[in-house]
């Protein structure tokens, strides 16, 4: 079950409630009227043919053909851009019911008029199921992680729960109840970025919003790396316009928000390699602690690019700018943390020996702090870095602060300030 | 034999702003500017005015209670106005408008009505704007929730067609070619004397809901045209330009486009076309113009083939070929419809209105059809809910 369902939920007037009611036990029923003998979608009232009030139900056999379909790719409702591209469609019942639907678990490319599919159901609440349709022909089916390097974005996955993830790993609950560390899981290669890994990235971020006893989020990478940029796999799909446009604009874009949207306050720990969408990723962090013998750079330009992950937008705002400058333009990958300190990018450095010791402690103290204090300075920070008037910024603190103090609890944290002072 | 509904009311004045993006004008700046323009152009004085219908504005509910209750008599002083009211039926509003008016005239309760339409789109917030846009229309129980949008709805029409009619990517492309054509030589289009996209680069542009293009979607804009109506007698003696209103004929579909059968939209095109010209005693040869709203590429050649103006499955063909085009032989749709107007909510089909009188009054400029007589034109609500067919013609017959 999804923690948190946004998209809008079916609207049930009294009479279709068993319609929805069968759908949550994963079995599409159709009203049918004891008057006439008509099969009537969708379920009234009373029998639209022959206005009988004597209706019950028959279940379908689910399988019918697709009447027509759109793939939607753009200019929706926030809600749904998650979603995009979904396949829209008209399915047609063996029972001759035409019904509005999705069709999924299929290349979008794939779907055609008239392609033959069967229901599922896709279980957006704890009382909600929505009937949607996928290929009745099995090799036609994909699962979400088959998309994955093809360029063609598959039915978003619809994570059930941390332990789907299959690029990152997700821990809550440790020695600090405060500190949840996301770790990203490629080591096999040097944990680069693909597909899958922003779209669990992005629902990760999404996740630990939700949890209020979390303070600080470590964003880390597993087997001696931190990350070594966007997967070479998935470059061979951005010939395409469109879908290179999509790589840097949804799945790129929606990463780099979730971190910095995220309520927390997101430490990178870095080592080993720090290199292009890595650096990229990291500099969406709040707090940049690195192993002094990490290397680190943007590389892009070396392919005749530049960083389409934030790069270049955020490391001048990050550091002296005659200094950023070189770092885009060199394409250097041997930056070592040291260096990029004394130029003015990280928060810290630690030698390679202490690293361990000293980055948890660095952890441990902000964990300490109140989380919606750490939520509420970092919001503050944001919006003052962003720019706008000094007085805006000013008002922004001043409210923020002012929300802070009548918080709950936070009188008595207070109260327990000031008698330490006392004694 | 004159049938019931013929021949019984005239529009005797027009007024219209430009359709654009202007959010530093209020809507009843463009009021006061569209209903003087409509009033002056009839000959008639302000006092004449005794019943002012309104075409509800979409998504500005503030607006909306303003006009139901009583603010334009009241702003622009129409000391004759004995009733007011106000009348939705989505992009066929304006037809029940102008029904309304005949209702007024006939049964002798007002003698002139004016009809206003204003929407200011770029006032409204945009996330009030995408929302009211993608709930409105739209089943929230068995279209929302799938994520429907008016341009997927479409969408799935489009492939539809394509797939029956064996239709190309290019024919579509076309029909939006044909009607931009019309817009680059309208003062009122946002459109006006901007170049004209080829098919090229109509398909070039983004896919927004496959196989729609975003430039064959619409660009929401802000707008206002009024007429004024009175009886078919009147007309003559206050205006040199009276436009009659000749027949018609209504059918409804479904509220859910998925319910629409088959053969529902071409069935019901073709009767309601061939009621409103039966009113008119006349046959599809003796049109002049046929001013077509249906807010999308799509319908355009669906409404050619159930009209019988062309081979089943080839209503692409005269887009492509340029009879609908200015200086064509099939003028269509003269303002290009909302695709080449900007969309103005359910404005676009007053502005449809406002130019079968400007063309049959001989004021429409560079798109003036010559000798234009008969005009045949429609209006559609909601997502295609239905289609009200009518006929006018310059003089009664």
């Amino acid at each position: 079950m999804k923690d948190q369902y946004i998209k809008p939920i079916p609207v049930a007037q009294p009479w279709t409630e068993a319609f929805w009611k069968s759908s949550k036990n994963h079995s599409l029923m159709i009203q049918k009227c004891g008057g006439c003998g008509s099969l009537i979608f969708y379920p009234r009232k009373r029998c639209p043919e022959c206005w009988s009030s004597e209706l019950g139900w028959q279940k379908s056999s689910g399988r019918g053909a697709v009447y027509t379909f759109s793939i939607v790719r753009d200019m929706v409702e926030p809600k749904f851009v998650s979603d995009l591209p979904y396949v829209l469609a008209m399915v047609e019942l063996e029972e001759s019911i035409r019904m509005m639907t999705r069709i999924v678990e299929c290349d979008p490319e794939l779907v055609q008029i008239g392609m033959e599919v069967e229901v599922v159901f896709d279980d957006i609440t704890d009382r909600h199921a929505l009937p949607l349709f996928r290929p009745a022909d099995e090799s036609l089916r994909i699962t979400a992680t088959d998309g994955d390097q093809t360029g063609k974005a598959s039915e978003p996955a619809l994570f059930m729960s941390p332990d789907d993830y299959q690029t990152i790993l997700y821990e809550t609950g440790g020695t600090n109840g405060a500190v949840c560390r996301i770790t990203l899981n490629r080591p096999e290669k040097r944990n680069s970025i693909n597909r899958r890994m922003a779209m669990e990235l992005r629902d990760a971020f999404g996740r630990v919003r939700e949890d209020r006893a979390i303070g600080i989020v470590v964003l880390a990478g597993a087997g001696g790396s931190f990350c070594s940029g966007g997967d070479l796999d998935v470059f061979p799909s951005l010939a395409e316009h469109q879908t290179s446009l999509n790589w840097l604009a949804h799945e790129g874009l929606d990463v780099q928000k979730a971190i910095t949207d995220c309520e927390k306050v997101v430490i990178a720990k870095i080592d080993g390699y720090c290199l292009a969408g890595g650096l990229e990723l990291a500099l969406c962090c709040d707090l940049l602690y690195a192993k002094e013998s990490a290397r680190m750079g943007f590389t892009e330009i070396n392919m005749g690019i530049l960083p389409g992950w934030g790069g270049t937008a955020r490391i001048v705002r990050s550091m002296p700018v005659f200094r950023a400058r070189e770092i885009i333009y060199s394409g250097r990958k041997d930056y070592t943390a040291r260096e990029l300190f004394e130029m003015g990018l990280l928060s810290r450095v630690f030698k390679d020996e202490e690293f361990e010791d000293q980055f948890e402690k660095a952890v441990a103290l902000l964990a300490s702090k109140k989380p919606i204090a750490l939520r509420m300075g970092k919001e503050i920070m944001a919006k003052s870095a962003d720019g706008g008037s000094i007085d805006t910024a000013l008002a922004v603190e001043r409210n923020g602060i002012q929300w802070l103090t009548y918080a709950p609890d936070i009188q008595a944290m207070m109260d327990q300030f000031r008698k330490s002072v006392k004694s | 034999m004159m049938s019931e509904g013929k021949g019984k009311i005239a529009i005797v004045g027009i007024g219209e702003v430009p359709t654009g993006i202007y959010p530093e004008r209020s809507p009843w700046e463009i009021l006061y500017e569209i209903c003087t323009q409509a009033v002056q152009d009839s000959g008639l004085d302000k006092n004449d005015i005794e019943a002012v219908v309104t075409v509800a504005p979409q998504a500005q509910a503030r607006l909306t209670a303003e006009i139901s209750f009583g603010k334009i008599p009241e702003e622009l002083g129409l000391k004759g106005c004995k009733d007011v009211c106000i009348c939705n039926a989505g992009g066929a509003s304006t037809s029940n408008c102008i029904r309304l008016a005949e209702q007024l005239i006939t049964s002798g309760a007002a003698r002139a009505v004016l009809i206003p339409h204003v929407t200011v789109h770029s006032c409204i917030p945009m996330d009030e704007l995408i929302n009211f846009f993608a709930q409105a229309g739209m089943d929230l129980q068995w279209e929302y929730p799938f994520g429907t949008t008016y341009n997927a709805i479409i969408g799935m029409l489009t492939r539809r067609y394509m797939h029956e009619s064996g239709a190309t990517p290019e024919d579509m492309a076309s029909i939006v070619v044909s009607l931009r054509k019309w817009a680059a030589l309208d003062p009122n289009s946002m459109f006006f004397n901007k170049k004209v996209p080829s098919v090229e680069e109509i398909l070039s542009s983004p896919m927004v809901a496959d196989p729609l293009h975003k430039r064959e979607c619409n660009v929401l804009a802000d707008g206002g045209a009024a007429m004024v109506v009175t009886s078919a007698e009147l007309a003559p003696k206050v205006t040199q330009t009276p436009v009659y209103k000749l027949g018609e004929g209504a059918v409804f579909f479904t509220a859910c486009p998925v319910l629409r059968e088959n053969d529902m939209m071409t069935r019901g095109f073709r009767e309601s076309a061939a009621r409103a010209l039966c009113e008119a005693g006349l046959k599809k040869e003796d049109i002049d113009i046929w001013n077509i709203y249906l807010a999308y590429p799509v319908g355009h050649p669906i409404m050619m083939e159930s009209l019988g103006l062309c081979e089943p499955g080839r209503g692409c063909q005269a887009f492509m070929d340029g009879i609908t085009w200015p200086g064509g032989k099939m003028p269509w749709s003269t303002i290009g419809d909302a695709v080449g107007r900007g969309h103005t909510g359910s404005g676009v089909s007053t502005a449809t209105y406002v130019e079968t009188a400007r063309q049959l009054m001989g004021k429409a400029g560079e798109r003036q059809v010559e000798g234009a007589k008969f005009v045949f034109q429609n209006t559609s609500g909601g997502s295609g809910m239905n289609n009200i067919a009518t006929v006018w013609g310059k003089e009664l017959i």
